[in-house]
């Protein structure tokens, strides 16, 4: 548009007449009564806004998600997640845990992060928390559908059981031994289903059968669908269910409760990854016990994890980790980091 | 048809057979003068007052320019005053002989070849192209660009790549092309129904080379050649006339001159568009014919030098293109300003710089309206459709909505306001004048041939005459035969083939025995017919002509059945019934008749034409019968129409004041009870000054009075007369007469069909050409065509054009709704750090999808109210984006429809497990890859590929919720002002639109592969739910808004909502 002198003059005006006393072609009553009218459009808009708001949230449960598993759209095959976490503010994406051994003020960023998680965790004999055990019913009491949710407790995390990964021990970061948390995401309502029972009750005649056949779906499932950087169940962790199941020292209740848990593993990602991450601890034990689930919004509950420590780790390289879920109801997949999690650790 | 005081015109700018037998030769303006002998300016007003009127009037610079152009198109050739021995060696012809074919060369070569250069059309790409960049277009390319250069820097500075740019840009691209294509088709569509109009340049003619005769090719024939021209041809090129019979040419496509020109063979003036031994290239010769030599060829020809004139004219953005650039200009600045803002804004939230210039292009496009371009094309396509069914062939789009802002037509009067067509309007009989309907559809019958009166009129009628139907039509109705005959007996013919039935037939039974031609010195025609087949032997004679030579001539006056002498009180009736029907424009002719004693003229006796021994014993007057070229029936309905709409009428003529005036009367362009200062000083009897000249609201002005108006006085004159005609005037005055209206803030339609009509078509905002009658040339710089010359078309286009200023508002408030709200989304995205919801390609997906029926639709919307009874559009106030309407789009519908969405955003949200208030702030860890286990409102912990189906699901409800709102809003958009309870939900196609619509929504977000192709994703029925209310509310409140804008215009908040 051509802009002649005469028309800036005119902006001039337009912008502030001062023979009408007009302010952007308007005077300040006139403009008065059109904010008058958006300020009750608005109020009218927003109060109706909220009263249809408020009417939706009559439909909803403030103690469980109207729309659960792969309904509310989370799914039923729980992610796996770890701490500590890289600095949020700095690298939102980074998934990098790269400390340095000899400075206090550089590792305990790090150990922070487990510290505060611990001190999070309920303290024993608290009205939220209850003791549970394989075989002990324990399980029971909170899956208890006719209970609300102030009446259900949740089971105890003992934070004495982590055994080198204390807040004492700066979690293993003063020493170059860090142990990384790695824990199941929260699913509401969402039980794993274990290895070796068929969805039925531990036995003890065909359990090897089961367990193997299993494995080997397994390996036909990773054949099938190359991309998902599926991988057969470590070996290590394979001996240590069978040695449990065999162990004379529990009844058949505990075994069920134990194959019923989510196994926890951690590998390096790569050849040369698996040699540098040297040995791995589990602690308590390489499982997140099955009397943890289901969540359901219980008071006081605590996500279980497994604390993993690298014990001897090659400083100065980056390390790829990769910690995998098991359960008959968990699938790994790598793109969409299901049932699975990665991240480096760099000791310098 | 009954009307009171009948007007009617005499001169017919397109009839081709010339009135020649009735005509003095230097009164060229036609009978009427000549029989009233009406003291009116007798020079020739046409094509010389050029120089002279500018010296005296306006001095604004573009009619000066104008004038300088019209300095330019005087004409300075000498071909027609020197010798014809010098002409002929001046162009090395030989004038018996004709030129040799090695001159024929050599003057070609020297000359140039015979055809006219088409003016430079920009070719069909470069067209194409205009169409692809223009506009709206060229904000699309600029948001386009903005998108690239997004995606560019994503793709260098940052490692998150996403596509989304990539295809925003990709598909405004295709916008661009869609919309221009659409645009260019339509255009070229109008063009092709152009070419088949081209029938104004001669095919072949008769040249005589080397002293042979032989028909060419007009193209081949160079200056100098020696040509033949016989009636009925086109002159193929300037020439000079050497030698003619009776040879007379229709100048009116070039010169406007209503009348066609008696051609001689000597030279009669200086000027030599004056002279009457010059033919122009593509006129028409009516009669007669005519050798000449040809002096001028091609461009260089009258003809074509007038078109180039033409074509240089200027003639400024349309009304709506003005509209289209302040919208672009507020879009723009509005985009700036909002980047700008939210740019600032980015950064004091603690965005990265390249984060912040992403929001700065993400925002600017957003607030760029891409599917409008479409839209407005396509609404502005389906109206000129619509026109063109209705016989107005829009050229260019913009037209369609510039008739609809005019606010004054200059109307030209011959063939548009009238037939075009001589017919009989009044006859005078038994002492009484009697009334014959005069529209274009009268099949049968009108008087009762039983009257002796009658009969003895029609006797004459029928017999007096020269015209012949040309044979072989006795199946095409009587009005619309071809008759051999001047205008004026064509019209007798037909009147008395409807009254007897078979004319020619009548004629065999009375032998024509003897004629006296029409000649100017007597002004009448006789013929003695033999009556021996009936049972009274004496010879007929009868006679016809200008009524007082007629009457001077008889002794006795027929009344019924009784002849009685004529005496003064005869004679007074006589005077006073012929004044007054010469009053009304019409052309009158007296009928006489007589049985010539047998003893004087026995049977057998030889009568001489040459030496008229019968003319002195006294006849017996029969009567008079009165012709016009009669107003189209259709006209006085438009015009009154055009009144009630506010439009100013002018009409300006070539033809004579009286005719022009009394057309007026008849169509109501001066309307009843509205007199022009002559008329009121004769009713009251005192003199033109006594009259207060303030009081007078009518005016007929003719080109001489016109020439001695300064601009000033020009201007005061169209300011406070609200009823003008101009008659007499040239075209060039035509083009003085637009300017000033549109000085004085008028927009302006100017109708024309001559070649010298043309600057002022193109003068004017909308230029009306003649789709029949029109030349090559008027319909080449016109903007709209009228296919059936009739004026009342332009009526019905004035509605369409009207009406789509309305639709197209309703567009803009329809299409920027949603626009704004998904801007609005972003704006809150960034402010509340909530997850995204909506992304760019549901937004293109809103904006190019499913809003692009609908809004199509409102094209089909009737008018609201009557529009033909408002006043036009002021161009300055009621502009096509007022500051209500970016208020209503900005501050209501769209935060409206925002709101919506948010609702089905958050409820999605609250069903998985996410209430809104855990959702601000949580954007980056939302969108971060790394973290796998947000945590919702209960607890659960999220991977991130469980919150992308989430937050999918929550887009795709945000882009349901847009679109169901968008659907509530376009039924808002069905009126500006009226309830909607009134208006029903009639328009079909809308309906069928939103149908449409809402299929695709459902197949975009249920369709496998397809949705998950466009970034959606299946959603629960009970979400479209979610929006409803709120579409309601939109109804609602558009309601309320709608009866307060009704109640109460007057004050602040009605006039603020009222867009």
């Amino acid at each position: 548009m051509p802009k002649g002198k005469g028309d800036e003059g005119g902006f001039m005006k337009f912008l502030w007449n001062s023979d009408t006393g007009e302010f952007l072609g308007r005077t300040g009553s006139s403009w008065g009564k059109i904010i008058v009218f958006y300020i009750i459009f608005f109020a009218g808009l927003a109060a109706f806004f909220l009263l249809m708001l408020y009417i939706f949230f009559l439909t909803l449960d403030l103690q469980k998600p109207k729309w659960q598993m792969t309904n509310g759209l989370i799914g039923d095959n729980p992610g796996v997640g770890f701490r500590p976490q890289p600095d949020q503010d700095k690298n939102v994406d980074s998934t990098l845990i790269w400390f340095d051994r000899n400075r206090k003020e550089n590792y305990e960023f790090w150990s922070k992060q487990l510290d505060e998680w611990f001190n999070e965790i309920p303290k024993e004999g608290g009205s939220d928390v209850t003791k549970c055990s394989f075989g002990a019913g324990g399980t029971d009491t909170y899956k208890d559908k006719n209970k609300k949710r102030e009446q259900i407790a949740s089971c105890f995390v003992d934070n004495k059981q982590f055994g080198e990964c204390n807040p004492e021990n700066k979690f293993g970061y003063r020493l170059g031994e860090p142990c990384i948390l790695v824990k199941l995401n929260r699913i509401y309502a969402w039980e794993p289903i274990g290895f070796g029972l068929n969805g039925k009750q531990y036995n003890q005649a065909n359990f090897p059968e089961i367990f193997s056949n299993e494995l080997k779906e397994l390996e036909k499932d990773i054949e099938n669908n190359p991309q998902q950087g599926m991988k057969p169940m470590p070996l290590f962790l394979q001996e240590y269910i069978k040695k449990e199941v065999e162990t004379q020292d529990h009844n058949p209740q505990w075994k069920t409760d134990f194959l019923n848990s989510v196994f926890i593993s951690c590998e390096g990602e790569n050849p040369a990854d698996k040699e540098n991450i040297g040995p791995i601890s589990y602690y308590p034990h390489p499982y997140i016990p099955s009397y943890y689930f289901p969540f359901t919004n219980q008071r006081g509950y605590q996500s279980p994890f497994v604390m993993v420590q690298l014990k001897k780790p090659m400083p100065g390289v980056l390390i790829n980790v990769e910690c995998r879920a098991w359960a008959r109801n968990i699938n790994h997949n790598r793109p969409d980091r299901l049932g699975m999690v990665h991240f480096e650790i760099m000791i310098d | 048809m009954e009307r009171s005081g009948l007007p009617f015109v005499t001169g017919i700018v397109h009839e081709h057979i010339t009135m020649d037998s009735f005509e003095d030769e230097e009164q060229g303006q036609g009978g009427s003068d000549e029989w009233l002998d009406v003291d009116d300016d007798p020079s020739k007003p046409f094509l010389r007052p050029v120089r002279i009127y500018g010296s005296r009037l306006a001095r604004d610079k573009d009619v000066i320019a104008f004038e300088e152009r019209a300095e330019e198109r005087e004409w300075d050739i000498d071909d027609h005053k020197i010798e014809v021995l010098e002409l002929q060696s001046r162009y090395d012809t030989d004038l018996h002989w004709g030129l040799s074919e090695k001159q024929v060369l050599k003057n070609r070569k020297h000359y140039g070849e015979n055809f006219l250069q088409p003016p430079p059309k920009p070719s069909a790409f470069l067209k194409f192209f205009r169409a692809v960049i223009g506009g709206l277009n060229a904000l699309l390319w600029g948001s386009a660009f903005l998108s690239f250069l997004s995606y560019g820097a994503q793709y260098i500075y940052t490692d998150r790549i996403s596509n989304d740019n990539l295809v925003l840009g990709c598909a405004l691209i295709v916008v661009v092309h869609i919309s221009g294509a659409f645009s260019f088709y339509q255009e070229f569509k109008s063009s092709r129904i152009m070419e088949s109009f081209k029938t104004m340049v001669p095919r072949s003619c008769v040249v005589f080379r080397e002293g042979s005769r032989a028909e060419i090719d007009v193209k081949e024939l160079v200056v100098g050649d020696l040509v033949e021209i016989n009636y009925g041809d086109l002159v193929p090129a300037d020439i000079r006339i050497l030698e003619c019979q009776n040879f007379t040419v229709d100048n009116s496509a070039l010169t406007g001159e209503a009348e066609p020109q008696k051609r001689l063979s000597v030279c009669t003036d200086d000027n030599p568009m004056e002279t009457k031994n010059l033919a122009f290239f593509s006129t028409n010769a009516v009669q007669g014919t005519a050798k000449g030599v040809v002096i001028r060829v091609g461009n260089k020809t009258l003809m074509g030098r007038l078109a180039k004139l033409a074509c240089g004219l200027d003639s400024g953005p349309s009304p709506i293109a003005v509209e289209m650039n302040k919208f672009i200009m507020i879009m723009t600045i509005r985009s700036l300003v909002f980047g700008g803002v939210f740019f600032g804004l980015a950064l004091a939230i603690g965005f990265s710089l390249i984060d912040s210039i992403f929001f700065l292009i993400g925002i600017v496009v957003a607030n760029v309206p891409e599917g409008l371009a479409v839209t407005f094309t396509t609404i502005l396509s389906v109206t000129a459709k619509r026109m063109a069914k209705n016989h107005c062939l829009v050229k260019h789009l913009h037209a369609v909505e510039a008739l609809g802002s005019t606010s004054c037509i200059c109307s030209d009067k011959t063939g548009t306001l009238t037939q075009n067509v001589m017919s009989v309007a009044h006859l005078f009989f038994n002492s009484a004048v009697a009334l014959a309907d005069t529209s274009e559809f009268v099949t049968g019958q009108q008087f009762d041939m039983q009257d002796p009166g009658f009969a003895a009129l029609a006797n004459v009628a029928a017999l007096c005459s020269r015209a012949n139907f040309r044979p072989g039509q006795e199946d095409i109705p009587v009005l619309k035969r071809t008759v051999e005959g001047d205008a004026s007996e064509t019209a007798i013919l037909k009147f008395m083939e409807l009254q007897m039935g078979n004319v020619s037939r009548y004629r065999v039974n009375f032998p024509k025995l003897c004629e006296i031609p029409f000649n100017s010195t007597n002004k009448y025609q006789v013929s003695i017919h033999d009556m021996s087949k009936t049972s009274d032997p004496r010879h007929l004679l009868v006679i016809k002509g200008a009524p007082e030579r007629v009457i001077n001539l008889c002794t006795t006056i027929l009344n019924g059945n009784e002849e009685l002498l004529i005496d003064a009180r005869q004679k007074e009736i006589f005077n006073s019934t012929y004044v007054g029907l010469a009053k009304l424009g019409e052309r009158v002719l007296g009928f006489a008749d007589c049985r010539l004693p047998l003893d004087r003229f026995p049977l057998g006796y030889k009568f001489s034409s040459e030496d008229p021994d019968y003319l002195d014993i006294g006849f017996r007057f029969v009567g008079l019968i009165s012709m016009i070229d009669p107003p189209r029936a259709s006209v006085p309905d438009a015009v009154s129409k055009c009144r009630s709409a506010g439009i100013r009428l002018v009409m300006v003529t070539g033809d004579h004041p009286v005719t022009a005036k009394a057309i007026a009367r008849a169509v109501n362009i001066l309307s009843e009870g509205n007199e022009t200062i002559e008329e009121r000083a004769e009713r009251l009897g005192c003199t033109v000054e006594e009259i207060n000249p303030t009081t007078i609201k009518a005016a007929v002005v003719s080109g001489a009075e016109l020439k001695l108006l300064s601009a000033s006085q020009l201007r005061n004159l169209l300011r406070n007369h609200t009823e003008i005609v101009f008659a007499r005037t040239s075209p060039e005055q035509k083009y003085i007469i637009v300017d000033a209206f549109q000085k004085l803030g008028y927009i302006v339609a100017a109708t024309g069909d001559g070649v010298n009509d043309s600057p002022a078509l193109k003068k004017a905002d909308v230029g009306v050409s003649m789709g029949i009658a029109g030349t090559e040339v008027s319909k080449e710089t016109a903007d709209i065509i009228l296919m059936d010359d009739n004026f009342s078309s332009i009526v019905t286009g004035i509605e369409e054009g009207r009406l789509i200023f309305d639709n197209l508002k309703k567009l803009i408030a329809y299409n920027m709704a949603d626009n704004i709200a998904e801007m609005y989304s972003v704006w809150l995205f960034m402010v509340l750090r909530i997850p995204l919801p909506m992304g760019t390609i549901a937004m293109l997906l809103t904006v190019l999808g499913t809003d692009v029926l609908p809004a199509i639709s409102i094209a089909y919307e009737k008018a609201e109210a009557d529009i033909m009874k408002l006043r036009p559009r002021n161009p300055k106030k009621q502009t096509l984006v007022t500051p209500q309407l970016l208020s209503y789009t900005y501050g209501q519908t769209a935060v409206l429809e925002c709101t919506a969405g948010f609702f089905a955003y958050f409820l999605t949200y609250a069903q998985s497990g996410w209430l809104p208030g855990d959702l601000i702030g949580i954007e980056k860890k939302w969108h971060s890859r790394s973290v796998n286990d947000l945590v919702d409102s209960y607890g659960q912990e999220w991977s991130y590929e469980a919150r992308s189906q989430l937050g999918l699901t929550s887009q795709t409800a945000f882009f349901v919720a847009i679109v169901l709102t968008q659907f509530a809003n376009v039924i808002c958009c069905k009126t500006r002002r009226v309830s909607l309870f009134q208006k029903g939900m009639r328009n079909k196609k809308m309906n069928a639109a939103l149908i449409f619509a809402l299929a695709l929504v459902g197949a975009l977000v249920y369709v496998p592969n397809l949705n998950a192709s466009v970034n959606l994703t299946v959603l629960r029925p009970e979400v479209w739910l979610a929006p409803l209310p709120f579409a309601f509310f939109l109804i609602i409140y558009d309601e309320i808004r709608k009866f307060i804008v009704r109640n109460f215009p007057k004050t602040v908040v009605g006039n603020h909502l009222d867009t």
